[in-house]
């Protein structure tokens, strides 16, 4: 659940990661970083910067070569891969530049599936994919396939899946990538909405424009934290930083 | 992930490739329709067998000379003895003193023997002439209702017989009872008329429904004068003597009197004096089960040569899951990033492959069962639905699609969930 704590939704402490492709690659070299719960950051960094592997890291999808990934008071690396599925179907909500959504599932359907993975009663969830639906506005779209939505309509319903288990962490991998500029402010709004009730967003993208959306912003190039600004809204920075 | 929602996404996987999933259930549904068919057929010929085998002979107790099943002694007989061929190996041994015996065994009720006078006598009528087989026996062979028409000689009196309607079959004018035959033995011709038309005899080893053409006559006076004999030590001379024997034991009594039989036979016969292998007892229930244990092996032979079938299925299966594997392994990273553990991802492809096979056994087996149905029919047998057998098509089907579907499944399971999503 999304409630505020003191305890931090994630805590990333000295991780590296190395992978070996035909000699060690360091992804990560040293990062430590903490987000509270409720908070909203982005990860911005040109691609190769390892910001991707943060997020597999974080995501529960990956282990780190050492170091520690706390995510929702678990040690990721600790977890058998039974609970680090689990974690990542009910404490975290995926958000991906392609959509990743079940190509022969329903809108609701696709909405359901952390609630599926995690047994709820099928009338429960789809009460509460309907519900999530409508809140993205789309209402009128429940029992549609992703090939009959438009591109769009589709990150809608994958921002749904990813707030159907009200996980304390939403991650979102360049969520505006696919989409034309009108549509991403749609998408960043919802972010924002989502954010707003008390889930916690890390952004991962590597336009400025974009992670400016977010109440922080953490740089990473070489993988290595370069540098963490605080975003204020009320004077926006895009202009000077470009 | 709970078991309804996996078979549900499964079937949907499925269903999504409609021609796909068809084509791989086509191969299951060849085996198991094949093993079906041949169960089904092979069922319904044996119940078919039996029960008319045992409808006439329950209580029947089948003597014959010699030690059948085993190997045949030193003697004028090579090759293995087979039953409906008795009278090629089997020697004379049962005297006419031995048939009066048994008739006086406790439980016996009567005692049909049973002898083939002259095999390359024929039998002719208004000109025409058939190579029936002729044999004595005696009017107990007839109960009532194998009496299409007229009825039965009567011992001691020539100048009689009583035929199959088969053996009345084989001539193109129309015999009934009052007509008249010639039975042409190699010495003279003998002349008898038809008293009677019976469906079939008892006491024969005829073990497929008694559709032999035969022509039947009173062992008194045709096998005394015509027969083999043999010497009765216990009366001192040479009397007639037959290869087999048919008691009809009271019903309810039948183990007990096959028991006195046997015993006679060890101890005071003429039967074990005359013959050095001595004589095979066997009741119908002995008879039945052996044919029943045959027809078992033959079923489960053939009904091998539609597993083979069934195999080529699983590996259409296997195939067609491997390739669904890879196709679809950005959708198990979904799943993976949306809380699916291993072995839920496991389970999902582990059921579209039983399902597959299961399709295969729901359309495999009444197709199956309608073409044993139809050949049934055309062999003009009883149809049986081999309950057993569609049991064992259903795990089958199960069976393959899990054994098929392990490895795929496991495959999928291994995904790498970061690797996955990223692919296209």
């Amino acid at each position: 659940m999304a409630t505020s704590s003191s305890q931090p939704v994630v805590s990333v402490e000295n991780v590296r990661k190395e992978y070996e492709l035909g000699g060690t690659v360091t992804a990560l070299d040293g990062v430590d970083l903490t987000f509270e719960a409720g908070s909203y950051t982005a990860v911005m960094g040109p691609s190769g910067s390892g910001k991707s592997t943060l997020l597999n890291l974080i995501g529960a999808l990956d282990t780190p070569t050492s170091g520690d990934v706390v995510v929702a008071g678990e040690n990721v690396a600790a977890l058998s891969e039974a609970a680090r599925a689990a974690l990542r179907g009910t404490r975290i909500g995926f958000i991906f530049q392609t959509f990743n959504l079940m190509p022969r599932l329903t809108a609701v359907e696709n909405v359901t599936l952390p609630l599926m993975f995690d047994e709820w009663d099928r009338s429960d969830r789809r009460d509460r994919a309907e519900q999530l639906l409508a809140d993205v506005g789309l209402g009128n779209r429940l029992d549609h396939l992703p090939q009959e939505l438009s591109g769009g309509q589709r990150q809608r319903v994958a921002i749904a899946r990813a707030l159907a288990a009200d996980p304390e962490l939403i991650l979102a991998d360049e969520p505006t990538g696919n989409v034309d500029t009108e549509t991403g402010n749609e998408i960043m709004s919802l972010l924002r909405d989502a954010n707003n009730r008390g889930n916690a967003v890390l952004l991962v993208t590597h336009e400025r424009r974009i992670a400016e959306h977010a109440d922080r912003v953490v740089n990473v190039t070489d993988g290595v934290i370069e540098r963490i600004e605080q975003v204020d809204h009320d004077t926006p920075v895009a202009g000077e930083q470009r | 992930m709970k078991v309804g929602d996996g078979v549900r996404i499964a079937g949907r996987s499925l269903t999504g490739h409609k021609l796909r999933s068809a084509l791989t259930v086509v191969g299951i549904v060849i085996g198991i329709g094949t093993v079906i068919i041949f169960a089904s057929f092979g069922t319904s010929v044996q119940t078919d067998v039996v029960g008319e085998f045992e409808e006439t002979a329950a209580s029947e107790i089948l003597v014959v000379t010699g030690d059948i099943g085993l190997e045949p002694g030193e003697g004028d007989f090579g090759g293995t003895p087979m039953p409906g061929n008795l009278d090629s190996f089997a020697l004379p041994g049962l005297t006419t003193h031995d048939i009066g015996e048994l008739r006086e065994i406790d439980g016996v009720d009567a005692v049909i023997p049973r002898g083939g006078i002259d095999s390359a006598a024929a039998v002719r009528y208004e000109g025409q002439a058939e190579p029936h087989d002729v044999i004595a026996t005696s009017p107990s062979a007839f109960p009532e209702s194998n009496f299409l028409n007229g009825s039965s000689f009567r011992q001691g009196e020539s100048g009689s017989a009583v035929m199959t309607e088969q053996a009345a079959a084989a001539y193109d004018a129309n015999i009934s009872v009052g007509d008249t035959l010639t039975l042409e033995f190699s010495d003279e011709p003998e002349t008898v008329t038809v008293a009677g038309i019976v469906t079939q005899a008892r006491g024969g080893l005829d073990l497929f429904g008694g559709f032999n053409a035969e022509v039947y006559v009173p062992t008194d006076p045709y096998y005394q004068e015509y027969g083999d004999t043999a010497r009765s030590a216990a009366q001192g001379v040479d009397q007639a003597a037959y290869r087999q024997a048919t008691l009809v034991a009271e019903p309810d009594r039948v183990t007990g009197t096959q028991d006195r039989v046997e015993r006679y036979f060890e101890t005071e016969s003429d039967a074990a004096a005359v013959l050095e292998d001595g004589v095979t007892v066997q009741s119908a229930a002995d008879i039945v089960d052996g044919i029943e244990s045959v027809l078992d092996d033959i079923i489960r032979l053939v009904s091998g040569i539609g597993l083979l079938a069934l195999l080529v299925g699983a590996f259409g299966i296997a195939n067609i899951m491997l390739v669904s594997v890879t196709e679809r392994t950005k959708e198990i990273g979904i799943m993976k990033a949306n809380g699916a553990r291993n072995r839920e991802v496991m389970g999902l492809f582990l059921a579209e492959a039983v399902l597959l096979g299961l399709a295969g056994a729901v359309v495999g087996i009444p197709l199956g069962l309608a073409v044993g149905f139809g050949a049934s029919a055309y062999a003009e047998v009883g149809f049986t639905v081999p309950y057993g057998w569609v049991l064992v098509a259903t795990l089958m089907g199960i069976a393959t699609g899990v054994v098929s579907g392990l490895y795929p499944a496991w495959r999928a399971a291994r995904v790498d969930p970061i690797d996955a999503l990223r692919y296209e």
